[in-house]
């Protein structure tokens, strides 16, 4: 197994040009399957403005999406690319990651397909503290299916699987990470794009497992149903429910209620890495049999 | 030379012999043929397969991973296949149904990996320590689609060995799953061979050394480049039917394409999948056609009728899928009829019936109390039938 | 080797084909007795299978383990008759000596089992409980010492194997226990063997 050494340029780069978001993308690929309004484009360009903050080397990132509209961005991504299959991105990227350590690995998830399908997957990836970071576009909606309720719709909220209004409260998904083990948990919204940008470009340098909920809006197939309608509603919407985590700290649940506290939630140096930690006890192992 | 299977001869009781478990055999297969990538999930009666990777695997440098579900753990195995290692799991029925999404995303994506399936009496949970063939026509059209499948099935410790190293060839070569199939009775004994065999076959179908002619396979490219993350050579990867880009297409004309291709790179090169065995060649009135523990009933049933005055010809089978269509067929044009014990309630016994029925009268001899089909329950059934035929 | 012994010794290695099952409780040993004959077959030469119950039918009282021996290779893995059933508790006497060929041995406990099933087998019982806590002072080694009685009594497998695989497959630091609970087994008088009243 190669050595594991930071995917990341130590000084800045050398490039002449300023490089843009195009350095990552295959824009052949365009025009892209998101309707106009959809915010995933704008939390895929704010992960890719981390990258190019970082000089992410393509042929040492590999990104693995898995089934849904915000998985899709892997196919327009400039890396090495796995477009996997429906919630079990992270299991392809706990391979990836262990059979190549030195590589840059980052999963692109959505709340249906991290949540629902891919939730036992996600809290084992969070309890491994693997190197992977993950970024989780939260829509409240499967969209690419036409609109139906997801984990995260939240209590009242209009589906076409819950036409009446949905019953079931949603994970607070920070929380869930935080709990199941992750050691970088951070949440920014589509609104804010440069926190979001800064939130993900630290979860990519942690090493160790990274969550960033990204809470982000789909006008078609959630907006349609549900206030406020229309995107430039909805991002207003999300700009004004965002407040900073320190702000957040000293105010009651009751204030909080519909809140979307924004920032770096939880982060935890002190647990062992998960590839690092099977390097030294292959050092182990294998020292012990030369003896 | 340095010998090249440095993990079964740990084993070795003396030089000239060893005595090694089913499912140990398969491990020690795996990691002589090159597998440095597993991830499993525990399941009986295959768990002592990933046991004895967890313990071997850190000593060669490779990768151990227990997932939190057999979904997990074929897909771990996808992801490391993508990055250019050879990969492994090991499960048994309720495993296996959770993989099957999975095994079609290696076929469309063209992973190499190496799927074994230590068989129990199912559905569901079923009877776990109970041997059973249940699970053939699965392994064949278990995931959704049209899709080619290379299926394996071990007959005794040996074949665990072998066909273990057959399948990791078979997967590098033809760049896609390889099933292998066992039943408990033949994970979990214990059973001697010779280190002579070791990787090797000889059979009716020509002498087989995965060893030598495959150490380094060449792949068959009739589809694509192959993936390998990291090197930005083919990097997009996907599920969706795709062109030589590796992009998704919906094209008519690339999709069709596509997936024939996908079929075609497995049918085309049928002589070389399919590994059988046939005693008796042309001296039978009858045939019996047997894979994985009841290969052996009938071998034992062959030396039994004889005995009794009734010429068997037996056909044994290593390979299942892709069909072994003109060997059942040829087989067909020579005897008067087929009978075919299994595990189950006549799985293999419909596939040879579609193929042999314009020739033969095939009869399928199914079990399913849990218990091996006996050599006398087949010569028995074998004189029935004869006697059935002669008083026509 | 005793004299008596010797009036046996050989009746089963002279065969090509044999078919042996060790019957007991869980934690008498019967699965390891099964994995060492087996072994020392593999070290005589001899083709071999060893299968085992397992899982629920292992915990439910019951254990019980095969071996098949044979100069050819071996077709059919299970066994299909008993020409050997060694028997460490009364149930598996009684549940499994249906399957003893006329021509087989019963080799049984005499300290578990009182009354022996009637079968036309030849039958010995031997006190092997007794005789292993006299000679190691653990009954653990009950096992062993019954192997050393088969395979003195049979000429199952030879006696240079057996010893060998003993050794191979006892817990470390336990070998000279079990060797000593061996070689007691396998010089067994005509006094301690004896064939019930048929």
């Amino acid at each position: 197994m190669a050595e594991r050494e930071p995917n990341v340029a130590e000084e800045e780069s050398t490039v002449a040009e300023p490089r843009t978001i195009d350095h990552y993308l295959h824009t052949d690929r365009f025009p892209h399957i998101w309707c106009p309004g959809c915010g995933l484009g704008t939390v895929t360009a704010a992960f890719l403005r981390a990258a190019l903050e970082l000089g992410l080397e393509k042929e040492r990132t590999v990104v693995v999406g898995g089934i849904g509209c915000s998985s899709r961005a892997v196919g327009y991504l400039d890396f090495g690319t796995v477009h996997s299959i429906h919630g079990r991105a992270l299991a392809f990227a706990t391979g990836i990651k262990m059979a190549h350590p030195e590589f840059t690995v980052i999963v692109l998830t959505g709340d249906g397909d991290g949540a629902a399908i891919g939730g036992n997957h996600l809290i084992h990836a969070c309890r491994r503290n693997l190197d992977i970071t993950t970024i989780l576009f939260n829509n409240n909606v499967y969209g690419m299916t036409g609109g139906q309720a997801s984990p995260q719709t939240g209590m009242g909220g209009i589906a076409t699987t819950a036409p009446f209004g949905f019953d079931e409260p949603s994970f607070d998904l920070c929380r869930l990470a935080e709990a199941a083990g992750a050691t970088y948990v951070a949440r920014g919204t589509s609104y804010g794009v440069r926190q979001l940008q800064r939130l993900i470009r630290d979860g990519i340098t942690h090493p160790g497992f990274s969550f960033i909920e990204a809470v982000t809006q789909c006008p078609t197939e959630y907006g349609k149903r549900n206030p406020p309608k229309g995107p430039v509603q909805m991002l207003e919407n999300l700009k004004e429910k965002a407040i900073p985590r320190k702000k957040a700290e000293g105010m009651t649940p009751e204030e909080l209620e519909g809140r979307i506290v924004t920032g770096l939630l939880h982060r935890d140096e002190s647990v062992p890495e998960l590839t690092a930690s099977y390097a030294r006890m292959l050092e182990r192992v294998r020292g012990s049999a030369d003896e | 030379m340095e010998l090249w299977y440095t993990h079964l001869m740990r084993e070795s009781i003396d030089q000239d012999s060893l005595l090694v478990q089913g499912n140990r055999a398969c491990a020690l297969g795996a990691l002589d043929a090159g597998v440095r990538f597993f991830a499993g999930y525990p399941i009986t009666p295959s768990s002592e397969i990933m046991e004895v990777m967890a313990r071997e695997l850190p000593a060669v440098g490779g990768v151990f991973m227990q997932m939190e579900d057999e979904i997990a753990s074929i897909c771990a195995c996808i992801g490391a296949s993508l990055t250019g290692e050879v990969s492994m799991t090991a499960t048994s029925g309720p495993g296996f149904s959770l993989m099957q999404e999975a095994i079609g995303y290696a076929i469309m994506a063209e992973a190499p990996s190496v799927i074994v399936n230590v068989m129990r009496q199912g559905p569901s949970t079923g009877r776990p320590t109970t041997p059973s063939q249940g699970d053939v026509m699965q392994a064949r059209w278990g995931t959704h689609g049209d899709h080619p499948a290379i299926v394996l099935a071990a007959s005794n410790v040996a074949d665990m060995y072998r066909l273990t190293i057959a399948a990791v060839r078979f997967a590098q070569r033809f760049r896609m799953p390889v099933i292998l199939l066992a039943d408990e009775i033949v994970g979990h004994m214990r059973e001697s061979f010779s280190p002579e065999i070791a990787g090797r076959y000889r059979l009716t179908s020509g002498d087989f050394d995965f060893t030598e002619t495959y150490t380094h396979p060449e792949m068959v490219r009739e589809v694509h480049a192959p993936h390998e993350l990291g090197t930005l050579i083919h990097p997009h990867v996907t599920g969706l039917i795709h062109d030589e880009t590796g992009f998704p297409t919906n094209d008519p004309k690339k999709s069709e394409q596509f997936l024939r291709e996908l079929h075609d790179k497995v049918v085309h090169h049928r002589d070389e999948l399919c590994l059988y065995d046939v005693k008796n060649v042309g001296k039978g009135r009858v045939a019996v056609v047997a894979y994985g523990s009841c290969a052996r009933s009938a071998r034992a049933a062959l030396k039994l009728a004889e005995q009794e005055g009734i010429p068997v010809e037996v056909l044994h089978l290593y390979t299942l899928f892709p069909l072994p269509v003109e060997i059942i067929q040829e087989l067909a044009r020579r005897v008067e009829f087929i009978l075919i014990p299994e595990l189950n309630l006549g799985q293999y016994a419909r596939e040879v019936r579609r193929l042999a029925e314009n020739w033969t009268t095939v009869v399928s001899m199914g079990r399913v109390d849990g218990n091996l089909i006996t050599p006398r329950d087949i010569v028995d059934r074998l004189a029935e039938l004869v006697g059935k035929y002669e008083s026509s | 080797m005793s004299e008596a012994l010797t009036l046996t010794a050989g009746l089963l290695s002279s065969r090509e084909y044999v078919e042996v099952r060790f019957g007991g409780s869980g934690g008498q040993g019967v699965i390891l007795m099964g994995v060492i004959l087996a072994v020392a077959g593999t070290r005589d030469r001899r083709h071999v299978v060893q299968t085992q119950s397992y899982g629920p039918e292992a915990r439910g009282g019951y254990s019980r383990s095969d071996v098949v021996l044979a100069n050819a290779p071996i077709d059919y893995p299970q066994v299909q008759g008993l020409d050997l059933l060694v028997a460490l508790s009364a149930e598996a006497a009684a549940k499994y000596s249906d399957m003893l060929r006329r021509t087989g041995f019963l080799i049984f406990d005499s300290d578990e089992i009182s009354s022996p099933p009637l079968v036309e087998a030849t039958s010995y019982g031997i006190p092997f409980s007794r005789l292993a806590i006299e000679t190691t002072g653990r009954t653990q080694t009950t096992n062993i010492l019954a192997l050393g009685a088969v395979a003195g009594l049979t000429g199952v497998v030879s006696v240079a194997s057996l010893e060998k695989a003993v050794l191979s497959m006892v817990p470390k630091g336990t070998e000279e226990m079990n060797l000593n609970a061996l070689r007691r087994g396998l010089s067994l008088t005509p006094e301690e063997w004896r064939r019930p009243s048929a």
